[in-house]
């Protein structure tokens, strides 16, 4: 077979579109609004009137959200996604990045900025004058979802705590809303891990690049993610396994980031890239083999389990559903939708939250019409738009396997 | 641990998957992407011309078999068709069997020969002609021409047709897909707007016809007919398939109840195979390559149109896949230069004996635990024979029940 | 029958050369009908790879003619600007090239004055990273890329905007001689079947390797027209950005013409007798295929989406003997002068040329009318340029028009982005019945999806704008269909198999067209 990495011309994968349009049946925003002209479009049709001195006349393509199902459902096999991801950086070449985007593209930034005044932060985020102004001066809308500052690190956390060793060992890719925002997920992930005879470590490490990648800030996405295979790479050569639980920030290094950005000569990204796993799709791997410790207590709760459309794009199904089967007495009901809406940044911005709330009016609706007591899911930005959205909390699968083993 | 992967989530994969996973087995469905289901038309039909238009499958089938000992209704049989069929109508709200075919005008107004159709586009059947038509299109519909399909149905089925315009736009679209209609439709002020234009413009005695697109989650034609008072079918229109989707859906959902599992963007690129036995399939995921084991394999991964089966550019045909012999590649000329005449091209695929396990070059079983259903199967034209689904739904319906042990030509009571 | 049209001129061919003529002589003052059996630019000039030489390919062979692509080239830059794309273009050697030939084209270009830059084998692979690797030397030239439907389109209505009668579908059957003197000839209307008698003082000749068929209604036999078969591939995308060629003497498969959305490679040379019979060989395809490899490393994984021929009308006369490969016969092009050579007056031909040269080649057999009738009319068409938007093509044109009507126009063909209000002003101002004649103006159809979709559609909206009834549109959809496939099944393969057999679910599976009559 030939190597994988000999199809990372995306753009060229567009000469297998057929036009059949499944990939806009599927569609999140296409399917909630005209002025996204839908996947089929924006992708492997237009890129075809698309030259180097001419990159990308259509603003149209900027209403794509990243999501990425497109890719997921194409029977052809055209990369549809990252050949819009692609041209949209290539249309910010052209016509400049927003002061907004370069801000929320960088949540180390935003993160270390807030984290000592995080009450101050928090108490301005969650403040309507503030975020009224907010709004209209950058263009963040005001009912965005933000996430709120912990006034912690994850990292802080991780080099006092007392490690546990053991034979096993991963290294854990924690990303910065673990860090910044919900450090106890974290906290929760490692011992969850320790409880099942495995040693956690936990480098020092940076931001995947993922939201500068997605509003197309390449350079700069570049920059960030190959800092990031540097301070993980030595694990990976060392034969351990990484495990992440941002599932999108996890595949931006497993997939995205090679083949977006086009760092498939990157050595340290390829070998992070070969051992890093979902952290679902780990304990699944752990349970398939018999060593996962499955003697949950009841969890006598209803949920509903949404996959964010990241957690798709890895291509694994949904080992959250299977591990979440083992709790007994927890009801699971799985989200229909194929994205929540936010995807990532996008359904922060004034111009586009509306139509992020369109997308996941369907999942907000099952979560309201099932009495779930809470909603379950992989990724933070979805979870802290679900949330809101619902008024219902919203977690991290770790935290429901975390509760059934009384770890907490 | 898998018992079962299935490669493909088209009608013939998924349809083995479901019966298989309902038994108990623990199944893995790997695609590519979703599979033709939202190309099709909705209809299944097993076998419109012969090359005559075919009256009554039942009838035609046996010669036809007679005289197609490669097609794959040969290693079914008209009983495995009809359990397929059996099966299939007991699930979803179709009409129709082998004994007649319907006559349902396409969007151009030709009647096609349908065996088994959603309840939603029986009325238009056009045996023994039947009721004036009234062609209903949109402004906002660019993949449906009223008037074309009302000039067709004069001219071709004999039965009077005239065409209506509706202005109504479904969520405010100028230009709107079927899924977009269908979703509008599920709307109820949507619904009554088309509802009152279209009625005052009605005459007596006509039954409508409106493009496939009267809801997707939830079928709304029997409300549309009851407010309108007459017959009401759908006709089905240019990709994407509102019908396919629905099929698409419910044996998703399906699966889904049974505890099987679907993994999209997984590309099965080889097979691990010693003897006459595979033992695991290569599938590219992302950048990685997995192998994953199970005891039996089904592969429906579709024919040349899902790229299920490719031809390179030095004229060689591969299956993708597993990489299974093909067969029935001309040496010759490929095509035809006259586009309606048949193509050597046309039949190849993979060949299997009566019990679905592909043939090596040889003619031997080139492995006991794999079976092939559906488009990947050589033998047979399906856009000309109009069988394409018919075939999918019986072969992998026969595909599951070979594994499950039963004998392909039982009939389910 | 009945006289029944008067003219000064009738200029027979509505290709490049035809057209241009039809312009030349119209602006000059006289009164010009041009005839053609099929649509404009149907013949040579519609199957052509699409480009505007730089010169280049005729330096060390062809000085005269690399001349004249010079002095052209910058010409209808200015004159058609918005029939062509300036890509630019690049000469490059591989290792097995003969490794003098770029000094001699470097030399040559100097003496012709024809801009060329030579630049690093890497530079060279920045600015096309799917070129061969293995380029030694690599010049820069002003290839660009021309429409030429565009073109022929933009030269006949500027001549009808001066007084020209265009009359496509109209077959010359015959040619009217009385003694030694041409005066008028037969048309037949292809679509009707009528026929009628044109009178006309002068009949310019300007139907490309057709022209020895036309003589042969004079009675003028043994002239040196020489089809020259070439086929050519359009791939689905822009493999490359500027015209690609091989830095060698020119051989078969050794150029790739960005051209609109496609990239087109070409091309063969074959001797053909009958220009109306140059089927697509397999071998022929095999070597493209093959050639194309050598320019850009995984064109054989690339997707293709059509093949065609055609007659290049070259020039040798044929007392000079028999030829086989036609490549040795000269590019220039030819007045032949029926008054000296056949004792026929009020007659010329051209022969030979390019569509480069359309201008030139123009003035050339205008300026011999005008000397023959003892007029003093100079030519113009250097200097005014038929009507035009006067903006240059640029690729990404059709998507900044589009963004513009995303939310009111429903986009019909969607590969070539043509929205619905341009399909039926195309409609409504051709008249035409052929979606076929729409596809070569507006490129209906020719994208991926080679019809898949939007041919459907086209014939809904060709049917509501009550051009056609039902039997009409239906044989229209089967004459796409047929027509199409012509160009498709010699280089089905890989991607584009795919997409036949989804159109083939579509028209025959679920619109079942083979029974639509």
């Amino acid at each position: 077979m030939t190597d994988v990495l000999g199809e990372l011309l995306m753009r060229d994968s567009l000469d297998h579109c057929v036009k059949c349009t499944i990939c806009e049946t599927f569609c999140p925003v296409s399917n909630v609004t005209p002025l996204f002209p839908g996947p089929k479009y924006v992708g492997p049709q237009a890129e075809r009137y698309r030259s180097d001195d001419a990159p990308s006349p259509d603003e149209s393509l900027d209403y794509c959200s990243g999501c990425g199902i497109c890719t997921q459902v194409c029977p052809q096999g055209v990369h549809v996604a990252e050949i819009n991801t692609q041209a949209r950086a290539k249309l910010r070449e052209r016509t400049g990045f927003k002061l907004r985007d370069r801000l929320i593209a960088r949540p180390t930034v935003a993160g270390a900025l807030g984290t000592p005044v995080a009450p101050l932060a928090n108490w301005a985020l969650g403040n309507p004058v503030l975020r009224l102004a907010l709004e209209k001066t950058i263009g963040l809308h005001r009912n965005a979802p933000m996430p709120i500052y912990a006034g912690r690190t994850f990292q802080r956390w991780a080099r006092r705590r007392d490690p546990v060793t053991a034979e096993r060992r991963v290294a854990f890719f924690h990303g910065c809303g673990t860090n910044y925002y919900e450090p106890r997920l974290g906290e929760m992930t490692v011992a969850l891990l320790e409880h099942n005879g495995i040693a956690v470590e936990i480098p020092k490490q940076g931001c995947c690049g993922l939201p500068l990648q997605s509003n197309g800030m390449f350079d700069d996405a570049r920059a960030y993610v190959h800092r990031l295979a540097a301070s993980l790479a030595p694990y990976a050569r060392a034969g351990v396994d990484i495990v992440g639980t941002s599932t999108s920030c996890t595949l931006m290094l497993k997939r995205e980031a090679l083949e977006i950005l086009g760092l498939g000569d990157d050595p340290e990204l390829r070998i992070v890239s070969e051992r890093i796993y979902d952290i679902c799709e780990y304990l699944l791997a752990l349970h398939d083999r018999g060593e996962l410790r499955d003697d949950f207590k009841p969890v006598p709760e209803t949920v509903v389990y949404h996959a964010p459309c990241q957690q798709q794009g890895h291509g694994i199904g949904k080992p959250a559903i299977e591990l979440l089967a083992l709790i007994p007495e927890l009801t699971v009901h799985e989200s229909r939708a194929n994205c929540c809406g936010v995807a990532g940044t996008y359904g922060l911005k004034a111009e586009k939250y509306q139509i992020a709330m369109d997308v996941g009016a369907g999942l907000f609706r099952q979560v309201a019409d099932t009495a779930s007591d809470r909603s379950v899911c992989d990724s933070e930005t979805c979870r802290w738009q679900i949330a809101k959205a619902t008024d219902v909390p919203s977690v991290h699968p770790v935290e429901m396997l975390y509760r059934a083993s009384g770890l907490g | 641990m898998n018992d079962v992967i299935v490669v493909g989530a088209g009608v013939a994969g998924l349809t083995a998957a479901v019966r298989l996973a309902e038994s108990g087995a623990r199944v893995l469905v790997l695609a590519k992407g979703v599979g033709a289901t939202h190309l099709s038309a909705g209809t299944i039909d097993v076998l419109g011309y012969a090359p005559e238009r075919v009256a009554s499958p039942r009838e035609a089938l046996g010669p036809f078999i007679a005289g197609h000992p490669e097609h794959p209704y040969a290693r079914v049989g008209v009983e495995g068709i009809e359990a397929a069929l059996g099966w299939f109508t007991a699930r979803l709200p179709y009409v129709g069997s082998l004994d007649e075919n319907l006559l349902l005008p396409t969007a151009v107004g030709v009647p096609r020969p349908s065996a088994v159709v959603p309840e939603t586009m029986a009325a238009g059947d056009l045996r023994g002609g039947g009721d004036p038509v009234a062609v209903v299109g949109f402004r906002a519909s660019k993949d449906f021409h009223p008037a074309l399909m009302a000039d067709g149905l004069t001219r071709l089925a004999g039965v009077p047709a005239r065409a209506l315009v509706c202005s109504a736009l479904p969520e405010d679209r100028v230009d709107a897909n079927g899924l977009a209609f269908a979703r509008a439709f599920e709307d109820a002020a949507f619904r009554e707007r088309v509802v009152t234009e279209v009625a005052g413009q009605l005459r007596a005695g006509e039954r409508v016809a409106f493009p496939a697109v009267l809801g997707v989650t939830r079928p709304v034609w029997a409300e549309v007919a009851e407010r309108l008072g007459r017959p009401v079918f759908e006709v089905p229109t240019l990709p994407p398939s509102v019908p396919g989707m629905r099929v698409f859906g419910a044996l998703r959902d399906a699966l889904r109840r049974a505890g099987g599992r679907l993994r999209l963007n997984n590309v099965v690129v080889g097979a691990e195979r010693s003897g006459a036995r595979v033992s695991a399939l290569r599938v590219r995921v992302g950048l990685r390559e997995e192998t994953l084991r199970a005891d039996w394999f089904v592969l429906a991964s579709g024919g040349v149109a899902s790229g299920g089966i490719a031809l390179d550019s030095r004229w060689r045909v591969h299956e993708t896949a597993l990489g299974v012999p093909v067969h029935g590649a001309p040496d010759g000329e490929r095509f035809s230069p006259d586009y309606f005449a048949s193509h050597p091209m046309s039949t190849v695929g993979v060949a299997v004996d009566g019990e679905l396990r592909p043939l090596g070059d040889g003619g031997e079983r080139w492995a006991d635990n794999v079976l092939v259903a559906g488009a990947t199967l050589a033998g047979a034209v399906p856009w000309k024979e109009k069988s394409g689904d018919g075939i999918s739904l019986a072969t992998g319906f026969a595909a599951a029940g070979l594994v499950l042990g039963k004998p392909t030509k039982e009939v389910v009571a | 029958m009945a006289i029944s049209d008067r003219a000064d001129v009738l200029v027979i061919g509505g290709g490049a050369t035809g057209a241009g003529v039809a312009w030349d002589a119209a602006l000059r003052g006289y009164d010009v009908v041009l005839a053609d059996r099929a649509d404009l630019a149907e013949g040579t000039s519609g199957r052509f790879h699409g480009l505007l030489h730089s010169g280049g390919r005729y330096l060390v062979k062809d000085r005269l003619a690399a001349e004249e692509c010079v002095l052209e080239n910058a010409l209808l830059r200015n004159l058609i600007p918005h029939c062509i794309e300036d890509t630019g273009g690049l000469f490059f050697s591989l290792p097995d090239d003969d490794p003098a030939y770029p000094d001699a084209f470097l030399e040559a270009a100097r003496e012709v004055g024809m801009p060329a830059e030579e630049i690093s084998p890497a530079e060279a692979l920045r600015r096309e990273p799917r070129l061969n690797p293995a380029v030694v030397r690599a010049i820069a030239v002003q290839d660009a890329s021309i429409d030429a439907w565009q073109t022929v389109w933009t030269f006949a209505g500027g001549a009808r905007e001066h007084g020209a009668r265009i009359r496509t579908y109209h077959r010359v059957t015959d040619l009217h001689r009385d003694g030694d003197a041409i005066t008028g000839a037969r048309l037949r209307n292809e679509l009707t079947g009528e026929e009628s008698d044109i009178e006309v003082g002068f009949v310019l000749n300007a139907s490309g390797p057709w022209a020895a068929q036309i003589l042969h209604m004079a009675g003028i036999e043994d002239v040196g027209v020489v089809p020259g078969k070439g086929i050519m591939i359009a791939m689905n995308h822009r493999l490359v950005q500027t015209v690609v060629n091989r830095l060698a003497m020119p051989g078969d498969g050794d150029i790739i013409v960005p051209i609109q959305t496609v990239s087109v490679i070409g091309t063969t040379d074959i001797h053909a007798t009958d220009p109306d019979e140059i089927p697509v060989t397999q071998a022929e395809v095999d070597q493209m295929l093959d050639d194309g490899e050598r320019l850009v490393p995984g064109f054989r994984d690339a997707r293709a989406l059509r093949v065609w021929a055609g007659a290049r009308p070259l020039f040798q006369d044929a007392r000079a003997g028999e030829v086989t490969d036609t490549r040795d016969v000269s590019r220039t092009h030819a007045v032949v002068d029926h008054q000296a050579r056949d004792g026929v007056s009020g007659l010329l031909t051209m022969s030979g040329g390019k569509l480069t040269t359309l201008r030139m080649m123009a003035q050339d057999l205008v300026d011999a009318m005008v000397a023959q009738l003892g007029h003093d009319r100079p030519c113009r068409t250097h200097e005014v340029a038929p009507p035009g938007p006067g903006e240059p093509l640029r690729l990404g044109g059709r998507l900044v028009k589009r963004e513009e009507t995303l939310l009111d126009e429903q986009l019909i063909c969607e590969c070539e982005l043509i929205g619905r209000g341009r399909l039926e002003t195309e409609m409504r101002e051709r008249g035409t019945t052929n979606l076929d004649d729409i596809r070569r103006t507006l490129r209906l159809g020719m994208g991926p999806c080679q019809g898949g979709f939007c041919m459907y559609r086209a014939t809904g909206i060709l049917h509501e704008v009550e051009q056609l009834d039902g039997e009409q549109a239906a044989a229209s959809l089967r004459d796409f269909l047929e027509e199409r496939w012509k160009g498709v099944w010699p280089i089905l393969y890989g991607d584009q198999l795919r997409q036949a057999r989804l159109d083939d679910w579509i028209f025959q599976g679920l619109l079942d067209v083979e029974h639509l009559t």
